[in-house]
């Protein structure tokens, strides 16, 4: 069914794995700007998979798109690949001309926008109205992973359909699922710490407390997941689904960082150490674009609007796959 | 790491299934109609033997059994759908739901043909119920541990020891017992062996257990010098642990480990209104973005099951996430309603929720502790 997707994401998890490594990561987040590797991700075509064929891209729909948004998630992209993706697919299914290479972050409301600095345009809502603009972040950078507090809005480029939704919407989807990405990555750092990492004289995943830890994070790890993936369907994000989503992601993420940190002791927040190249960012992404209550009561409305039938019915006809 | 989003594959629920919802749902409203919220809250638990016979009469129980047994010959997404509907309205399906969910399946998987044909078609009908004897006063979570023996005799078995915990065995015709055949608790899950007892025989004692509620659901069940035929056997001698491991995958997989305070979810968002208070919305829709992957992973995993697969480690992470929302679900609506305590609550809801809140801690208990389910989770991520 994803066929396309899998086998493009596969391509796209080679690329990544020799081209974000570690020290690019950091080299990004020392100089808080893209450098080369912007424009060698770009080249690679990945971010014009969800763009028609005729227009060179993939003609990749969401759910097939998924797996590419996990990937950068999972290889902690520093830059929005993603967000970028995600705008040029909504731009282009308008029309709208997109600059060549830009890099394009999401700018739904929010108290920060994750890549603010590192992109050169924003996707904006005007009074409704989704607009690229050429875009500059600044204010304070709290995590260290180049997000802006500031957005300096330049020149229009397009305008979209007024849709006062859109971007959050989207927004709020990429997020969930580079959480969902970044999660699973963080899982298996934390299974291979637990291998290796030795005390009382045994490695500290025979300790039944630890297993018990795992098996908690794994549960977070992958329900998130499954969420996530539901958020990436169809041709456009739906309210209900992102929600859903953003909402499961929220949660989760106290508690797979809180576990995976426990794991790693102290070591884990050491600027050597990779694990917190991931949990900053997936606290970051925790604060932007709506919180669990925020999208946990947008979820709840849409329940209530929805009187007629039990929960159950309503997970059938709004979350499930294939409902769409 | 082998427990990733690839364990459970995207799946829809294909048409011929979904086919079957709307019957159900008509035949649920026209035989729970009137019945209040805090009856239907008993989910699962409740035991209604005219309610069963009505569902045999509709051809509903042993769905996935083969036509030649009696069953409706479907498949594992149409018995989701049938159950799904069952649980979310609260239906009272405890009567046969043992048998439906797991006796069946056994028995068509590794019954001998006599026992299919001899017990299979009663069961579609609603005349056999089934209840599970695993547990023992000193075998909990260490099932390997039991101690009831089975003894072969001339024509057949002897069977001497105690089950505990068994739900509806004071209802229920057959157990399917878990039992020691050779060796002693030592050699653990190796001379374990199910028997189908017929819990009619003579020596065989049901004592049902009251408990704090004053509800009287699960029993005591004592075999004193049993004398079980030959055939009560089910599968191999000494192959008992890996079939009880087999009925785990359906024990674990289903709605029921997700759905079983619905009734009282649904119930209170009812009474929110139209314009429910912002944290009262975002209460109901925290606990729906719990509920909705876990039903994904629900309906993935009967896709597995359809193709032939146990997902036992998969059920194993399902369930202990499914009966912690569920846990969280009554705790959630009495801190709700509670919250503004000057404020006057529905009686009804009261009544259900306060059913639910002094059952909801056993939700994780039944069919395997949380301990347990995450020491298999750990070892499915290479960690045993
Ligand atoms: C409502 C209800 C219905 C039931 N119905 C049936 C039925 O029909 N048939 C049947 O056979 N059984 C039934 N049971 C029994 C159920 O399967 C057992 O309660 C369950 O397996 C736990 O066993 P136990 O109660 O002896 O607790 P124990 O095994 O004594 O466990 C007590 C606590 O210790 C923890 N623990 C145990 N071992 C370990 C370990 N190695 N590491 C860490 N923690 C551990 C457990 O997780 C638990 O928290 C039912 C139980 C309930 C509550």
């Amino acid at each position: 069914m994803n066929e396309v997707g899998n086998f493009l994401a596969e391509a796209f998890c080679r690329q990544l794995a020799g081209l974000v490594t570690p020290e690019a990561i950091r080299a990004v987040e020392d100089s808080a700007s893209p450098g080369e590797l912007w424009r060698t991700l770009d080249d690679s075509g990945f971010a014009d998979a969800l763009l028609p064929e005729a227009a060179g891209g993939a003609g990749l729909d969401l759910a097939q798109a998924f797996p590419l948004v996990l990937a950068a998630g999972e290889y902690c992209v520093p830059l929005p690949f993603a967000e970028t993706m995600v705008a040029r697919s909504m731009l282009a299914a308008h029309g709208a001309d997109v600059p060549a290479g830009a890099a394009i972050v999401l700018a739904g409301p929010s108290a920060i926008i994750p890549c603010g600095r590192l992109a050169g345009y924003a996707l904006v809502d005007r009074d409704g109205v989704p607009t690229l603009v050429a875009a500059g972040g600044s204010g304070s950078d709290l995590f260290r992973t180049g997000a802006a507090t500031e957005l300096d809005e330049g020149e229009v480029l397009a305008t979209l359909p007024r849709d006062p939704d859109a971007v959050l919407l989207a927004a709020a989807a990429v997020s969930a699922a580079l959480m969902a990405g970044a999660m699973a990555r963080v899982l298996e750092m934390s299974l291979r710490y637990a291998g290796e990492r030795q005390q009382f004289g045994r490695s500290l995943g025979k300790f039944q407390a630890i297993q018990q830890q795992l098996a908690v994070l794994a549960e977070q790890v992958l329900s998130t997941q499954v969420a996530a993936r539901s958020a990436f369907t169809g041709s456009a994000f739906d309210p209900i689904r992102v929600a859903a989503a953003k909402c499961r992601a929220n949660e989760a993420a106290t508690q797979v960082c809180n576990i995976a940190h426990a794991i790693h002791g102290a070591i884990g927040v050491t600027a050597e150490f990779d694990l917190q190249l991931y949990t900053r960012r997936i606290k970051q992404w925790q604060l932007a674009f709506g919180s669990e209550s925020y999208w946990g009561a947008r979820l709840g409305q849409a329940r209530i609007a929805a009187a007629a039938g039990t929960t159950a019915d309503f997970l059938r006809r709004h979350l499930a796959t294939g409902s769409e | 790491m082998s427990l990733t989003l690839e364990n459970f594959p995207p799946a829809v629920i294909p048409p011929h299934a979904e086919a079957l919802r709307d019957e159900v749902k008509a035949f649920i409203a026209e035989q729970l109609e009137g019945v209040p919220p805090h009856v239907r809250a008993r989910s699962w638990a409740g035991f209604d033997a005219d309610f069963s016979r009505a569902m045999a009469a509709r051809g509903w129980i042993g769905l996935t059994i083969p036509r030649e047994y009696g069953g409706a010959g479907l498949d594992p997404f149409a018995r989701f759908v049938l159950v799904e509907e069952l649980l979310a309205a609260g239906a009272p399906v405890a009567a046969h739901w043992i048998g439906d969910r797991q006796s069946a399946p056994l028995l068509l998987h590794y019954g001998t043909e006599a026992q299919r044909r001899d017990i299979l078609p009663r069961l579609c009908n609603g005349e056999l119920f089934f209840c599970i004897g695993m547990s023992e006063p000193n075998s909990g979570s260490d099932l390997a541990s039991v101690r009831t023996r089975a003894e072969r005799v001339e024509g057949g078995w002897r069977l001497n020891g105690q089950k505990i915990w068994t739900t509806y065995a004071h209802k229920s015709h057959y157990m399917i017992a878990l039992v020691r055949t050779s060796g002693t608790s030592e050699d653990r899950q190796s001379g374990l062996s199910q028997f189908l007892v017929d819990l009619s025989l003579p020596g065989v004692t049901v004592r049902p257990i009251m408990i704090g509620t004053g509800d009287t659901d699960f029993n005591e069940v004592f075999f004193e010098d049993v004398l079980l035929p030959e055939d009560a056997l089910v599968g191999a001698e000494g192959n008992g642990w890996k079939q009880v491991n087999a009925e785990l995958a359906f024990e674990r997989s289903g709605p029921e480990r997700i759905y079983s305070s619905l009734v009282l979810l649904d119930l209170w968002a009812r009474l929110l209104g139209d314009s429910p208070d912002p944290a009262d919305a975002a209460r109901l829709g925290r606990l729906v973005s719990r509920l909705a992957p876990l039903r994904e992973m629900s309906v993935a995993m009967t896709a597995l099951l359809a193709k032939g697969e146990s997902p036992i480690t998969e059920a194993a992470l399902f369930k202990d996430m499914g009966t912690e929302i569920e846990q969280q679900i009554p705790a959630e609506i009495a801190d709700a309603v509670a919250t503004r305590p000057e404020l006057a609550t529905d009686p009804e809801l009261l009544r259900t929720l306060a059913y639910l809140m002094q059952l909801n801690h056993v939700f994780s208990l039944r069919g395997g502790t949380r301990e347990i389910l995450r020491g298999m989770i750990a070892r499915g991520l290479g960690l045993r």
